[in-house]
């Protein structure tokens, strides 16, 4: 894999979780950039942080994100 | 108000329909629509793990019926942080999106919300029935599982529970254990934000006996999550925390303060 294609296959937008979902490749040019390039880190890593357990498949957050859980120490009175 | 649903834990288990019900499948359909070429159900909202626990609970069957408390607590539990999800799913970069698509998402997702809020309401006034007919937790197992039941907003009937509960002298329920399940209280799901000095804050949640159960406490988004043993409560944030840094959790026996610090960064100068 190039350098340029591994890249790509790091994105998170729309257009590349559709064609990790099976859609064929060219459904980058069938739909508007717009869609296709919305970014579904933030979605992706929210539904997998509020406790469902799956997340979206085939989906990978890279970068821990603000909507992560974030656990708080606890001190016991 | 007399309840418009039963649900009984501990009984075995009837083989139902996997059947998605209506309002998500029609959230599904319209985010897919437009793409055609898969089916929406089974990859986006498959993966959102919506269990059949939880599409029990969205039925509209007057009748639901669960393995064990512990079950019904993380439906529930899971059901809400689905709601959460949800209502951050709501934001206006989504709306940006259904409007570019010309989708009926939005309605959708505001549709399965309300769904979702209804399935809530009604829950927490169903008439709960325990049957320890197929299993017989012990106390201690039924007292933690309680305690996530209340902690997800339902209250458990201890007299049923007396009644149901095997009579023989070896398995009889003590006192002591009788005296413990009629302690447990429903979480309220609020809290109270309070100043305690310049630029410090805490913020107070309040249910009976939190100190004795294995919490684990955190943040996401504007929301508290309170989790007991993966059974999850959420509890809304004042907007104004958003701006705020926060610290350690005091946790006593009846309430929890989660400390905060003002980031003067954000903070606009009075």
């Amino acid at each position: 894999m190039s350098e340029a294609e591994d890249e790509k296959s790091d994105k998170n937008d729309l257009g590349s979780w559709l064609i990790a979902m099976g859609a064929p490749a060219s459904i980058t040019s069938m739909m508007p950039s717009e869609i296709t390039g919305l970014d579904i880190a933030p979605l992706a890593s929210m539904l997998g942080g509020v406790g469902i357990k799956g997340g979206m498949r085939g989906v990978e957050v890279e970068k821990k994100s603000a909507d992560e859980i974030r656990w708080l120490p606890i001190i016991r009175c | 108000m007399s309840p418009n649903l039963r649900i009984t834990c501990g009984v075995e288990r009837q083989t139902g329909s996997d059947a998605v019900p209506g309002a998500i499948a029609q959230l599904g359909e319209s985010l897919m629509q437009r793409f055609g070429f898969f089916y929406p159900t089974r990859v986006l909202l498959g993966g959102l793990n919506f269990s059949r626990d939880v599409y029990a609970l969205l039925s509209q069957s007057g009748h639901i019926k669960y393995e064990s408390v512990g079950q019904l607590a993380q439906a529930l539990s899971d059901l809400d942080s689905i709601r959460i999800a949800l209502g951050q799913i709501d934001s206006e970069e989504f709306a940006i999106w259904c409007g570019l698509g010309k989708s009926e998402a939005r309605v959708h997702l505001l549709q399965l919300m309300s769904v979702i809020e209804q399935a809530r309401i009604r829950a927490q006034g169903a008439e709960l029935r325990l049957d320890f007919f197929e299993y017989r937790p012990s106390p201690r197992a039924l007292f933690r599982s309680l305690a996530q039941l209340a902690l997800v907003g339902v209250q458990c009937d201890v007299r049923q529970l007396q009644r149901v509960w095997p009579r023989s002298a070896r398995t009889s329920l003590s006192a002591k254990w009788i005296s413990k399940f009629q302690a447990i209280k429903v979480f309220s799901g609020r809290g109270d934000l309070v100043e305690i000095a310049p630029l410090q804050f805490v913020f107070t949640v309040k249910w009976k006996g939190v100190g004795n159960t294995d919490v684990a406490i955190g943040l996401i988004g504007n929301h508290v999550i309170i989790d007991v043993g993966g059974v999850r409560s959420f509890v809304e944030l004042p907007a104004a925390c958003s701006r705020m840094e926060p610290g350690s959790v005091r946790l006593a026996k009846n309430k929890f303060e989660i400390n905060f610090v003002v980031k003067e960064s954000e903070w606009p100068a009075s």
